[in-house]
């Protein structure tokens, strides 16, 4: 059964983000984040998913190496986006992500007080990836340049549960069409599947959200329509996992999600970035 | 008549032993057993694990366990965890806790009244069989295969986890008597065991017999059951009861 392998320190996958870092970013969202800029609640999503990463491979010990992970960020450069002492790395064992944010900033959460009422309590905040919107939007050349990494890492491991890739974007490519070069990166594959692809579209229309579709009809324009067509569809298992997330995936969801707040893009990519045991 | 306990362990394939996260105790009085699981996504799940099984056999825990008595157990924890500064990513895994399956039986004889009682206690997924004149005459907390899912209701160490738990909390008991034999099992095991019950085989006939002579090792049992997928790598742990005459 494809996208079953196990994931192990001897036999690790793989995720990498694609960051659109265009001058559009700079805009507000349409969705449900009041003003906030697109490209400051991205930044906040990579670094609580990369956070999330971490802890899903933390242990008493340390941190094991079920993942390496690359940020390629594509705006006025495209290239990898780590900021502080990971900068210019394309991909990078968790271990050494866990070890090495740009900074630790204190935030706050809210949390139960265990007597029915909710305190404010403070966390560390790691930072990996700052916000930058400035430039175009060279989609397709990012694509590409993931397409050679991941050539790379599966040549040498080519048993591995299939890479993620991971495109936030809000919408229009400026180098041309992106779906040859999304063509070529779902047609990677290890002995355990292809490469998945997974388009998050942060629009500034206010359009109704989308998680999960099954089809395009319903997506407000062609560049939505564009992503979810070069989205892969997600394997059954994580299409249940959505399922049990509360997404309505139903058979041939793809990982597509549209104009969702920076919430549920968190709990989107969560099951995009929770596939089976790890060991 | 004699109570004789002996236990088997495996780490997952691909792990050390240092990396197992089950535990498992016995009564110097051979009156109480436990096992617990630790949950291996959490940290310092083994020491959870651990705490409990030795708190069960030193009778600092009921049957069924009281959240109450729990709480010496999570500030030891606590303290355990934080000896050392933590990295970030530490600090945050200690403030989720730990979590485990956990089972735990108490053997008791009134010999005025030649009574012979045990009584069990579980949360989660980690198992007991009893077993007489070779058929299963009880399991607890489950008793099939398909019962084994991927979020079974864990102990926590920390008591917000804990704030729905003790619905969960589930007790059994029955009677003993010479030639028992009883098997306390983590759930990997546990769910190997009622498949091949529910095939109609006798597992307990090839779990009685491991690592006495010319049988197979516990290692190598589990080894081919991996092999052959037949068992989740997980870590395995097996206690043996046996009621000898």
């Amino acid at each position: 059964m494809a996208y079953s392998a196990e994931i192990s320190r001897a036999n690790p996958s793989c995720f990498m983000f694609l960051i659109d870092q265009s001058g559009s970013m700079g805009d507000a969202f349409g969705a449900g984040e009041g003003n906030q800029k697109k490209a400051d609640g991205v930044a906040d999503a990579i670094n609580r998913l990369l956070q999330n990463l971490v802890l899903k491979c933390a242990r008493d010990e340390g941190i094991r190496d079920f993942f390496h992970v690359g940020v390629i960020g594509y705006g006025v450069q495209v290239g990898p986006a780590f900021s502080g002492a990971l900068a210019g790395r394309q991909l990078v064992p968790i271990s050494e992500v866990g070890n090495s944010p740009a900074r630790v900033e204190q935030r706050s959460k809210k949390v139960p007080d265990g007597a029915g009422g909710i305190v404010e309590q403070p966390v560390r905040f790691p930072v990996w990836f700052d916000p930058v919107a400035n430039g175009g939007t060279p989609m397709s050349q990012a694509l590409g340049q993931a397409k050679s990494i991941l050539e790379t890492w599966l040549s040498q491991h080519p048993n591995c549960f299939p890479p993620i890739v991971i495109n936030i974007t809000d919408g229009e490519a400026s180098d041309g069409d992106p779906t040859g070069a999304a063509d070529e990166i779902r047609k990677l594959q290890s002995s355990d599947g292809g490469v998945l692809l997974f388009n998050v579209h942060c629009s500034s229309q206010r359009a109704q959200p989308i998680s999960f579709a099954s089809t395009d009809a319903g997506l407000p324009d062609q560049f939505a329509q564009q992503l979810f067509r070069i989205s892969s569809v997600l394997p059954p298992q994580m299409a249940r996992l959505a399922q049990t997330e509360g997404f309505n995936a139903t058979e041939g969801a793809r990982g597509f999600v549209f104009n969702a707040g920076m919430v549920e893009v968190i709990k989107a990519l969560d099951i995009g970035t929770r596939p089976s045991a790890m060991r | 008549m004699e109570i004789y306990a002996k236990d088997f362990f495996l780490p997952k394939r691909g792990n050390t032993e240092a990396e197992y996260d089950d535990s498992f105790s016995s009564a110097k009085d051979k009156t109480r057993f436990a096992v617990a699981d630790g949950a291996t996504e959490a940290s310092f799940s083994r020491e959870w694990a651990k705490q409990l099984v030795r708190a069960f056999t030193a009778k600092k825990l009921s049957i069924p366990i009281a959240l109450d008595e729990l709480k010496p157990l999570q500030s030891k924890w606590q303290k355990f965890v934080h000896r050392h500064p933590l990295p970030w990513y530490a600090e945050e895994k200690a403030n989720t806790g730990a979590f485990a399956a956990f089972v735990g039986v108490e053997f008791l004889e009134d010999a005025q009244e030649s009574l012979k009682i045990w009584r069990a206690t579980a949360v989660g997924d980690s198992c007991l069989v009893q077993v007489r004149a070779n058929e299963v005459i009880e399991a607890f907390p489950l008793a099939h295969s398909t019962s084994f899912g991927n979020r079974p209701n864990l102990l926590s160490s920390t008591p917000n986890s804990n704030e729905s738990i003790a619905e969960f909390v589930m007790q059994c008991g029955g009677f003993w008597r010479c030639e028992d034999a009883f098997f306390l099992m983590t759930d990997a095991l546990a769910c190997w065991f009622f498949q091949e019950l529910e095939q109609g085989n006798k597992p307990w006939t090839i779990l009685r017999d491991l690592d006495t002579q010319g049988s197979v090792s516990f290692q190598k049992f589990i080894d081919d059951l991996r092999f052959e997928g037949r068992i989740k790598n997980d870590d395995a742990t097996l206690m043996r009861i046996d009621i000898m005459p």
